[in-house]
């Protein structure tokens, strides 16, 4: 280099030093978000002065949709909204349309409904991990965790057809009973999970750069949580108790024992190893349910809701004429709004319809969690360095399909 | 559990209880001019949009600390709807998540709500989504611009008559499908092929089936 | 001496000069279709499909993709995976001009073909109006193996034995092209 350094003297006596802070985008296109988030950083140095999160870049128009969709076709838009726990948002539906029409759910629907749904968030817990310990820098994980995910994503094909988006819940109970081998399929995953989790745990859990990276950053207080609408694992990693499978319990979670794990630190550590103790938890739901499994039908038995079995079709007019105004008008709801909160990976779920006695829905209000949740990215972040940031975001779980709805 | 008794969906308890954090809610909230409303097992109460602030801030201080949603609907094509066109709702919750109220405001057209920013600061993308996407504009919000949409869009896509855009399906040989023509389902306004308007009619009551004795459905 | 005259001799000259030209523009062709570095751009539910084609039960890796590379500058292909809404159309096409030419699109999932779902204000209703699309895969989402027969069929295309719909063969990539 030829040039010289600036007079430093010169600088100090004048007073006339200036600095600017440095307005960085990361993304909509980037690794390290989880999705098309767009962040717009001002940054001092390293340290975040302030942090916009931009988002829609993933605005698909669902509400709108649910409007022009029979209340059982919904169920084909629901699970695409949040993708990883696909599940948590079909359960939330069908729970809403349950209730707006009083339907009965028979118990075996129940029971396999909770078991899916926690294996599903075992799954999304699993891609967290994988993904939060990528913007970490440690890859392998992604591949240890994405091995188990296969073995429950065989579970789901076996059940529904497919890995992803799946259409196996119905307003009224599920699509059809399960196949024959399920209950040993679940067996089978579930006696070979631990393992994995005690390999998990010693890689991970006490890993001293996971520790040296999480711990004591980006502390959310229990207030602050309050304030800013956190909801679900980030906010009981501030200390605050709140569960909707323990404190409102829906499709037969009040049958079963398990624990809500809340931490008091609220720092990047709790949230991602409340996960793991979820995790946990979640398969200890599975097991029990899976010893409650009795055999017995599957749908609710009111011919207004579900389509009647085929073997009725050859004998009875009135099947006919319920299975033809089913398909294709679909049933009429009372008018009504309604809201069932449930829980999924990221945080308290519910859908507020408002029906005005057609067959489709006036109006669906999605409350996705993860577009609160992303509130508290920008208090949490400020002050801190830019590195971890980017584990902050991957902390607090956002979906994008499910900011974006 | 035995496998015959189905339990129904759940539904909170209605009986609210003594002196509880929704009990102190309502009471303060009636005092402000609320009318309270119920629907299986959720409680409403419809505000003027003078005194929303104030009662937000009332039941906050009762025990509901916890805002979940800031919900708005457009009543415009709601059959039988005689009130205002747009109704923003604020769901609050307690701590347990046991206690729940449903706190609503009814505006017309052009009409502004105040903000709730000031109580939950969790409010600021809520009420964001709620002005891109039914064009309610709140007073006082610190930062209100669109959230979801493109810039170059205009318009409010959940307003009833934004149109939903629907691009017809076009085949190689020249015809084309309008998707509107082959959708099934109606809205509570149309009559169907019967004149039947299902849900809509008040007196209507559905009809339980048996539950049968054999296991598994088609 | 073949190989120096690549150095010295102008790429006129080398064309005048007929056999050693194609064979080498094979071998670049099969250089190029075994190691396509696709750039990340996943949106949606396809992305973790995209995600899952990279596990040790369905490698992509071994098809040559062995890394996703965040940069378009250093990306041959890019999967669009997921539905495209109209706010990131412009996003779409800024990230695919900034990719270094040849690059090819691989088109995944039913939205990003033609809209799948979502025929609404919000989708676009199918990719190739923004970028030109090579190969389209359908599915919601489509299997790791679906993903897979793709790029193998990229990889064809690439190397000139590929067939468009209506039987012609399309042609082989470049293997420099001057402009």
């Amino acid at each position: 280099m030829t040039t010289k350094a600036p007079p430093r003297q010169q600088e100090h006596a004048e007073g006339s030093f200036s600095t600017e802070y440095m307005r960085i985008n990361v993304g909509p296109q980037h690794p390290s978000t989880h999705g098309v988030l767009r962040l717009v950083v001002d940054l001092d140095g390293e340290q975040i002065i302030s942090l916009k999160p931009q988002i829609g870049y993933l605005h698909t128009g669902f509400e709108k949709t649910f409007e022009h969709r029979t209340y059982q076709q919904g169920v084909t838009y629901s699970n695409r909204m949040d993708y990883l726990h696909g599940f948590g948002h079909d359960l939330a539906y069908v729970l809403a349309v349950e209730k707006l029409m009083d339907s009965r759910v028979p118990i075996r629907a129940q029971r396999v409904r909770v078991i899916l749904n926690e294996l599903n968030r075992i799954a999304s817990h699993l891609i967290f991990f994988g993904t939060g310990l990528l913007d970490m820098g440690a890859l392998t994980p992604f591949f240890y965790t994405q091995r188990e995910r296969e073995k429950i994503l065989d579970i789901f094909e076996m059940v529904s057809g497919v890995r992803m988006n799946y259409g196996y819940f119905r307003v009224g109970g599920l699509y059809q009973d399960t196949p024959e081998g399920f209950e040993e399929a679940v067996q089978a995953w579930y006696d070979d999970f631990w393992p994995h989790l005690e390999q998990y745990r010693t890689l991970w859990v006490g890993n001293d750069i996971v520790l040296a990276r999480t711990q004591g950053v980006a502390v959310v207080s229990p207030e602050m949580a309050i304030d800013y609408a956190l909801t679900g694992p980030s906010l009981r990693a501030s200390g605050v108790n709140l569960d909707f499978r323990k404190a409102q319990p829906y499709s037969s979670y009040e049958d079963y024992s398990f624990d809500v794990p809340v931490y008091q630190e609220g720092d990047l550590w709790a949230r991602m190893m409340i996960r793991f103790d979820e995790m946990v938890e979640a398969a200890r739901i599975v097991k029990q349910a899976l010893d409650l499994l009795e055999p017995g039908p599957v749908k609710d038995p009111d011919r207004r809701i579900s389509l009647p079995p085929r073997h009725e079709l050859e004998n009875s007019m009135e099947a006919v004429i319920f299975h033809f105004k089913l398909v294709t008008e679909g049933f009429h709801p009372p008018k009504g709004e309604v809201y069932v909160p449930t829980e999924s990976a990221r945080g308290e779920l519910g859908y507020y319809i408002v029906s005005d006695g057609g067959s489709m829905p006036y109006r669906v209000k999605v409350h996705a969690p993860s577009l609160a949740n992303l509130q508290s990215l920008e208090p949490s972040s400020i002050g801190g360095l830019f590195a971890d940031m980017v584990i902050n975001i991957a902390s607090f779980d956002p979906v994008l399909g499910d900011v974006d709805k | 559990m035995t496998a015959a008794a189905d339990a129904a969906v759940p539904t909170p308890e209605l009986a609210v209880l003594r002196g509880g954090p929704l009990e102190r809610a309502l009471a303060r909230l009636s005092e402000l001019g609320g009318r309270t409303s119920e629907f299986k097992g959720m409680l409403s109460m419809t505000l003027d949009r003078g005194v929303l602030v104030e009662a937000l801030t009332a039941a906050k201080e009762a025990g509901l600390v916890m805002l979940t949603d800031v919900a708005t609907v457009d009543y415009l094509t709601y059959p039988g709807h005689r009130g205002k066109r747009f109704v923003v709702i604020y769901n609050i919750h307690d701590l347990t998540g046991r206690e729940r109220l449903f706190v609503r405001v009814e505006l017309d057209e052009g009409e502004t709500c105040p903000t709730a920013t000031g109580v939950w600061r969790g409010a600021d993308f809520l009420e964001r989504e709620a002005y891109d996407m039914m064009g309610i504009v709140f007073e006082g919000h610190p930062n209100l611009r669109k959230l979801l949409t493109p810039e170059d869009l205009e318009g409010h896509p959940h307003r009833k008559d934004f149109p939903i855009g629907e691009s017809p399906t076009l085949f190689n040989d020249g015809r084309f499908l309008d998707p509107a023509t082959f959708r099934a389902g109606l809205m509570g306004k149309d009559a169907g092929l019967t004149g039947w308007k299902g849900g809509a009619r008040d007196g209507v009551r559905s009809v339980q089936g048996t539950l049968p004795e054999e296991g598994g459905e088609s | 001496m073949g190989l120096r005259d690549l150095f010295e001799k102008d790429v006129q000259e080398l064309e005048a000069e007929g056999i050693l030209f194609s064979s080498l523009q094979k071998l670049v062709a099969w250089g190029r279709s075994n190691s396509l570095w696709p750039a990340t751009f996943g949106l949606a539910c396809c992305a973790i499909e995209m995600m899952a084609s990279t596990n040790p039960r369905t490698d992509m890796a071994r098809m040559g993709s062995e890394v996703f590379r965040a940069s378009p500058r250093q990306a041959d292909v890019m999967i669009i995976a997921g539905r495209l809404s109209k706010k990131m159309a412009p996003v779409l096409t800024r990230v695919y001009q900034q990719m270094p030419d040849p690059k090819w699109v691989i088109s995944m999932g039913a939205c990003a073909s033609s809209g799948g779902m979502f025929n609404n204000y919000a989708i676009v209703q199918n990719v190739d109006s923004v970028v030109p699309v090579d190969i389209f895969v359908p599915g919601c989402p489509p299997r790791p193996e679906a993903l897979m027969y793709a790029v193998m069929q990229l990889q064809k295309k690439v190397k000139g034995e590929a067939f468009d719909e209506r039987g012609v063969k399309l042609p082989m990539v470049e293997g420099w092209s001057r402009g």
